[in-house]
């Protein structure tokens, strides 16, 4: 979607977005670099969602649409070896290293949360309250085991 | 006044860009890889899966480098079949490392992070609007999964794809022009004239470029009895698809009991014979291929 100014015949700039709050849609205002006119582009929840689920980041990079990202119950709930069904976030609140951390950024944003959950999980089983490059050593030597 | 086309760039939103850079990593994840082998069907129930790791598994026996991904996000199979499922998602220095079974077959599966009896659920601002954007969604996981694997040097990445003609048509979109289709029938007319109108959506009309299938598998062609060694039929025959027949499966239920229990089957009875004859077709083919 492109932005004209009938005015000067140019085309309007990202100036400002803001993301979905409370169900409504994004916001967006573009501006004329020329004339200075500016307009707000105000999307539905339909249009927010369509523009989302392409994984692209809204608001200026501010805001994650992507769909894993926002992924609610059922993700990483439970498959992992003796794991109870819990909400999603019940595994949340382990501390990570900057190193591990780096590693976990290291992959696309969707699949992180996923990622975050199980590897939480095998660090609560075996007792560690940080997630630290050991741990992530020692989940990766499982996978092969 | 300009039209869209005489307008160069979003206006800042990098909308556009961000997808391009998602094709192009998606690509750089894949490099690796000499065939991708998409395994899919149109019709449900035809076991894609099964022969998706099946054809994984006669290649692996053949000293193949192989990984599946199991591409049904809502109905993944492949983590328990092939005993991943207890295993988690590790960021390793490339990206997600593969978890592997007992045979080593890397597999890449929803099931091993959804709990076994979990739907997949997106959190979203328009709920009850599923319609809209779900298709979508899922396409956009399943290219990050793609570009977001540490996949490796691999002969063979197997797609294992969800039932759908529309699906799959989708998918080969995503895919591109690499992957090679491989379509799962069993031998009853139903079943037979369902997957012919994938492989008709699969060629291309309607504005959509043409995916490559490159032959196709009838599946249960009849069941194999342990005790007498017989195999007896299922359904009656029906017409061939216009496409080489990479082989025929007959139904084994300790094939099936192991898929079931993630156990590694054996390829040394009528149906693992036959697999390793089909992944040994779709190998010449492959090798022969542009």
């Amino acid at each position: 979607m492109k932005f004209l100014c009938l005015a000067c015949d140019e085309q309007m700039k990202l100036e400002e977005s803001a993301p979905p709050v409370d169900g409504a849609g994004l916001t967006a205002t573009f501006r004329c670099p020329r004339c200075g006119q500016g307009v707000a582009m105000l999307t539905n929840t339909w249009e927010t969602e369509v523009v989302g689920s392409l994984g692209v980041k809204l608001a200026n990079g501010r805001e994650s649409r992507c769909p894993m990202g926002a992924m609610m119950s059922g993700a990483g709930a439970g498959a992992a070896e003796g794991a109870v069904d819990a909400p999603r976030g019940a595994s949340a609140g382990l501390a990570w290293t900057a190193g591990a951390l780096e590693r976990l950024e290291r992959i696309p944003e969707m699949v992180r949360p996923m990622a975050r959950d199980g590897i939480e999980r095998f660090a609560r089983d075996r007792g560690h309250g940080v997630v630290d490059e050991a741990v992530l050593e020692a989940a990766r030597a499982r996978l092969v085991s | 006044m300009k039209t869209y086309r005489d307008i160069a760039g979003d206006g800042g939103s990098g909308i556009v860009a961000q997808v391009v850079a998602a094709r192009q990593s998606m690509t750089r994840a894949l490099a690796g890889v000499r065939h991708l082998v998409a395994v899919g069907s149109g019709k449900g129930g035809v076991g894609k899966s099964t022969v998706t790791l099946g054809l994984a598994r006669a290649l692996l026996a053949e000293g193949r480098r192989v990984a599946v991904l199991d591409c049904d996000l809502n109905g993944p199979t492949q983590a328990q079949m092939a005993g991943v499922s207890g295993k988690p998602w590790v960021p390793g220095e490339e990206g997600l490392e593969l978890p592997r079974g007992a045979d080593g077959l890397g597999v890449i599966s929803m099931g091993s992070v959804l709990a076994h009896d979990a739907a997949l659920r997106f959190d979203a601002i328009s709920q009850g609007d599923e319609q809209v954007w779900r298709g979508s969604r899922e396409m956009t996981v399943l290219g990050q999964l793609l570009a977001g694997v540490h996949w490796g040097e691999l002969d063979a990445l197997l797609l294992d794809l969800p039932p759908g003609a529309e699906r799959t048509v989708q998918m080969a979109q995503l895919f591109g022009p690499r992957a090679a289709f491989v379509l799962v029938t069993v031998p009853s007319a139903v079943a037979r004239d369902v997957v012919a109108r994938s492989l008709d959506a699969l060629a291309g009309d309607g504005g959509g470029a043409s995916a490559r299938v490159v032959g196709y598998v009838e599946n249960m062609v009849g069941y194999w009895c342990r005790e007498c060694g017989a195999v007896r039929p299922l359904f009656p025959a029906a017409e061939p698809l216009p496409l080489p027949l990479l082989g025929s499966i007959p139904f084994d239920p300790d094939l099936a009991a192991d898929c079931d229990r993630g156990a590694v089957p054996s390829l040394t009875t009528p149906a693992g014979t036959a697999l390793r004859a089909a992944a040994r077709r779709l190998e010449d083919i492959l090798e022969s291929s542009p």
